[in-house]
């Protein structure tokens, strides 16, 4: 294992030219706390991009701040935070899934582009990425977007780097919104309801005028004693179906109220605030349930991209026929499937369950073996899977950037 | 024309009734179009200085003959030139005398309006305000509004990632839309995306967002649509000098504050609308804002008090609030009508694009005043104010000879400030080619390349909308060489591990 901490850009082209003259794939890392996520790389040259870590501006009047790829996304968020603003696609923190230590970077948040709760109103990481500079498996430094959220020059490479995995380029320094943190948060809590019950109520939230910037089910068997965050809403051996309003606090208490009446058919709502409200929030988005360190711990966990309306009858069926556990966020567009143990942790059940209604599946957690036999990001129709690889070629035509990492039998 | 676009390709004019005769093969009646007063009213696009009569016009009716128009062009390398409803203001659409233009004007059916899952999958003819209409009986809409959005189509607003006053709070075309069906150069048809939140793999949607009509033809389009806010409400504020009213800008976004829309225009923007529209604007004012905030009547009456509060905090020395329906409508009419209220003061005009952070408004403002001195030309200013995005309008007249070159220098210059300002050259309307040789002031020529290697991926023989946006075309060979430099570096400094 060699591994190359770089200092600057500069440091990073070099490297990247020196890999494709000596054809030595490099995997790019930051704390590599993700290193778990995808297929096992195939190299053992190590690019770290850890101590490139500076905060290079954060001007919270511009709603701008700009980082070099290794600052410590811990650190930002506590710099922002002070100015009360945050990202506001709520990025994942998957230290608790994957079991690693809480450590992760802001390359690393934008190239897994996992984002949280809000991701229904306010976009996912793509959405807040305004510009990036980034080294290409050319070896040359390029930059695309800018420092200014309205900007159409130009394609916007940006959207595919939030993503990609590291496949595409070795970002070195981006630039993200931000935003002001809400006032205040409230959450309706509705108890009992079965999955297809709670899409109905979900999809009648989303489709309101309330503004309601969270909705999520879980099942009575993933609200256990013991999980971070659900307090004493735990242990009840009850299904929770939560809904989230945020703004200003009188508008906020005021679209309580509101959806409530609207949800009554559903049954009688209750409320949580603020703190409480927060940190169910943040179980939800670090699917604590399905924690490492928790009962499910051992399972693989896939997360599901569906359209919304169609969850329930997707995690459903999924858990019946695998007797796995499900959680829906997304107002039922983001499935998490933690599933018994299998040697291809049931990928053909879920796939065919997941192409059945146009959405997608990732293998998120799952022991290496098992990441030999399954293909952990889905596979695409073949035009589409033909144009992807043309394009990740334009960027990195010897493949010397995260080689096989997203998909088995990739160039050797 | 100021502006070169590619040599035309004499082979194919020569045998331009032969391809005539072969377009017809594939689109039947009255679907290809080849006489020059017919074809004259494409002959250009919103960015109506510059003009050219396309080769042929082709307008067909299904995904099937697109793929089979593009697959023809391609083996005949034929240049493709496609167009929406043609109201593009840097243009994307302008055709090429040996080109095919593809006019998706037949592609006017919603296909699908899908409230539970709360998008509408629609086809790129649709105009942007038609899809709207289409949900507002359920209380939808949706939200990208550019100022044409009653011309303007959904497949042009993905070509340019189109903006509006409200995308400040909602987002770009970007931000609202979650699959397309595709047709590339090469006929072959794809889909991307869906009905999801996000894509498998590489966010491709994202990319071809705003590629101006150089990646494919988009035959389909999911649009996300939004619950209407239950109310809205708007300030407009006067002040003395722009500083102020750009202090207050900065200070409602300081304050946490997201509104519907901000805009802002300065004197002779405003002394053009009013006496256009008579909304009621003061004229002893430097700046107006227009402030819009919308959502439940609890929040809205609040953060009206707000903003008003920063307002005056400001120095503001007038504002007024509406209090119905009507009366906002009325604050808005000016700023809705301030492009023709100029065309009335100016026989010409030029509309300028360009984004610059919120803090160097006032600054760029003095830009603006200094170049149009040295130009002697004037320049209404009106811009989207919460987003930085400016749209100084240059008076001028065509007839006078030279008036057009000095505006158009003028424009580069104020650009070339946007960039020096740290902000960009275009926020909204796109680069097509009025933008296009100004592209190296902010990209290198590696970020070019990287640009249009992407663009090799999607159309490796360039035919797609040749021209626009890049400066200088270089053949897909070229830029996949990959310069190998000297190998088995050391990096004796770099820490190891």
């Amino acid at each position: 294992m060699d591994t190359l901490k770089v200092r600057d850009a500069k440091d990073v082209e070099e490297v990247v030219r020196a890999a494709i003259a000596n054809e030595q794939p490099l995997e790019i890392i930051g704390h590599g706390s993700k290193r778990g996520i995808g297929h096992a790389m195939a190299t053992n040259a190590v690019l770290d991009l850890s101590a490139l870590n500076a905060v290079t501006a954060y001007e919270p009047n511009e709603l701008i701040v700009t980082l070099q790829a290794g600052a410590p996304v811990a650190d930002v968020l506590s710099l922002i935070d002070a100015k009360n603003q945050q990202f506001a696609f709520e990025p994942m923190n998957t230290a608790p899934l994957l079991g690693t230590p809480a450590l992760g970077t802001i390359g690393g948040m934008i190239a897994a582009g996992l984002a949280g709760p809000r991701r229904i109103r306010a976009g996912g990481a793509r959405d807040h990425l305004l510009g990036a500079h980034a080294v290409s498996g050319f070896g040359d430094s390029f930059k695309t977007g800018g420092k200014v959220v309205k900007n159409v020059t130009g394609y916007d490479l940006c959207k595919l780097l939030a993503g990609s995995w590291g496949t595409l380029s070795v970002m070195t320094e981006v630039t993200l919104k931000v935003m002001p943190k809400p006032e205040a948060e409230r959450t309706l809590l509705l108890r009992g309801l079965d999955d297809a019950a709670a899409n109905k109520a979900m999809t009648a939230a989303l489709g309101s005028p309330f503004d309601v910037s969270g909705a999520a089910h879980l099942p009575y068997q993933a609200v256990r004693a013991g999980t971070d965050g659900l307090g004493d809403l735990a242990g009840q051996s009850e299904a929770l179906t939560v809904l989230r309003l945020e703004g200003i606090t009188a508008s906020a208490a005021h679209r309580a109220n509101s959806l409530r009446e609207l949800l009554a058919p559903f049954g009688a709502a209750t409320f949580i605030e603020d703190a409480a409200s927060a940190a169910l929030w943040a179980t939800i988005r670090d699917v604590l349930p399905f924690a490492a360190g928790g009962a499910l711990g051992a399972r693989p966990v896939w997360r599901i991209v569906c359209p919304p309306a169609s969850g329930a009858a997707l995690g459903t069926l999924l858990a019946q026929e695998t007797g796995g556990d499900v959680i829906y966020d997304w107002g039922g567009g983001l499935i998490w499937a933690a599933l018994p143990p299998k040697d291809d942790a049931h990928a053909p059940a879920v796939r065919m369950r997941a192409n059945a209604v146009g959405g997608h599946a990732t293998l998120i957690r799952a022991a290496e073996d098992v990441r030999r036999n399954v293909d952990v990001f889905h596979p695409q129709a073949s035009g589409v899977a033909a144009l992807s690889e043309r394009v990740r070629a334009s960027f990195d035509p010897k493949a010397v950037l995260n080689r096989g990492r997203l998909s088995r039998g990739a160039v050797a | 024309m100021a502006i070169m676009m590619p040599a035309s390709d004499q082979a194919v004019l020569a045998r331009r009734a032969e391809i005539v005769a072969a377009l017809r093969a594939i689109v039947p009646g009255e679907g290809v179009i080849d006489t020059p007063a017919e074809m004259r009213a494409y002959e250009s696009d919103g960015l109506t200085a510059y003009r050219q009569p396309p080769m042929v016009v082709v307008l067909p009716e299904t995904t099937e003959q697109i793929s089979l128009i593009l697959k023809y062009c391609a083996g005949q390398n034929i240049k493709v030139v496609p167009r929406g409803s043609g109201t593009s203001l840097s243009g994307g659409a302008l055709p090429l005398e040996d080109g095919v233009l593809l006019g998706l004007g037949k592609f006017k059916r919603i296909r699908e309006i899908d409230f539970d899952n709360r998008v509408v999958v629609t086809e790129p003819g649709v105009t942007n305000l038609a899809i709207s209409q289409a949900v507002a009986h359920a209380g939808f809409y949706y939200a990208p509004d550019p100022s044409s959005q009653i011309a303007c189509s959904i497949g042009g607003n993905v070509a340019e990632n189109s903006g509006g006053v409200h995308c400040l709070k909602y987002g770009m075309t970007t931000n609202n839309v979650l699959g397309c069906e595709i047709v590339l150069m090469s006929g072959e048809i794809l889909r991307i995306g869906g009905k999801g939140c996000e894509n498998a793999g590489y966010d491709l949607m994202g990319v071809i967002t705003g590629s101006e009509g150089l990646l494919g033809v988009i035959t389909e389009i999911t649009v996300r649509i939004l619950q209407k806010p239950e109310t809205a409400r708007a300030l407009m504020v006067g002040f003395a000098e722009v500083e102020a009213a750009g202090e207050c800008v900065a200070r409602i976004i300081g304050a946490g504050i997201i509104p519907g829309g901000m805009e802002m225009m300065d004197k002779p923007a405003i002394h053009a609308a009013e006496a256009f529209v008579h909304a009621g604007y003061p004229l002893d004012v430097e700046a107006l804002l227009i402030i819009e905030l919308d959502g439940p009547k609890i929040e809205v009456d609040e953060l009206i008090t707000r903003v008003e509060t920063i307002a005056n905090g400001c120095g503001s020395t007038t504002c007024q609030i509406s209090t119905s329906e009507a009366e906002r409508n009325l604050f808005w009419a000016g700023r809705k009508a301030a492009f023709p209220a100029v065309g009335r003061i100016s026989p010409d005009y030029l509309c300028m694009d360009g984004t610059i952070p919120r803090g160097a408004l006032p600054k760029a403002l003095a830009r603006i005043r200094e170049l149009g001195e040295k130009y002697q030309l004037g320049c209404a200013n009106v811009f989207h104010a919460g987003d930085g995005n400016l749209h100084p309008l240059i008076l001028y007249d065509a007839n006078k000879p030279g008036e057009i070159e000095r505006a158009e220098a003028f424009g580069a210059d104020i650009l070339r400030a946007c960039v020096e300002f740290g902000g960009v050259l275009t926020g909204e309307h796109g680069v097509g080619i009025e933008k296009r040789d100004l592209m190296p002031e902010m990209f290198s020529e590696v970020d070019l390349n990287q640009q249009q290697r992407l663009k090799c991926a999607f159309d490796s023989q360039g035919l797609l909308n040749p021209g626009k946006v890049f400066p200088t075309l270089h053949r897909c060979a070229e830029l996949g060489r990959m310069h190998v430099h000297a190998g088995k570096l050391a990096f004796p400094d770099l820490p190891r591990f």
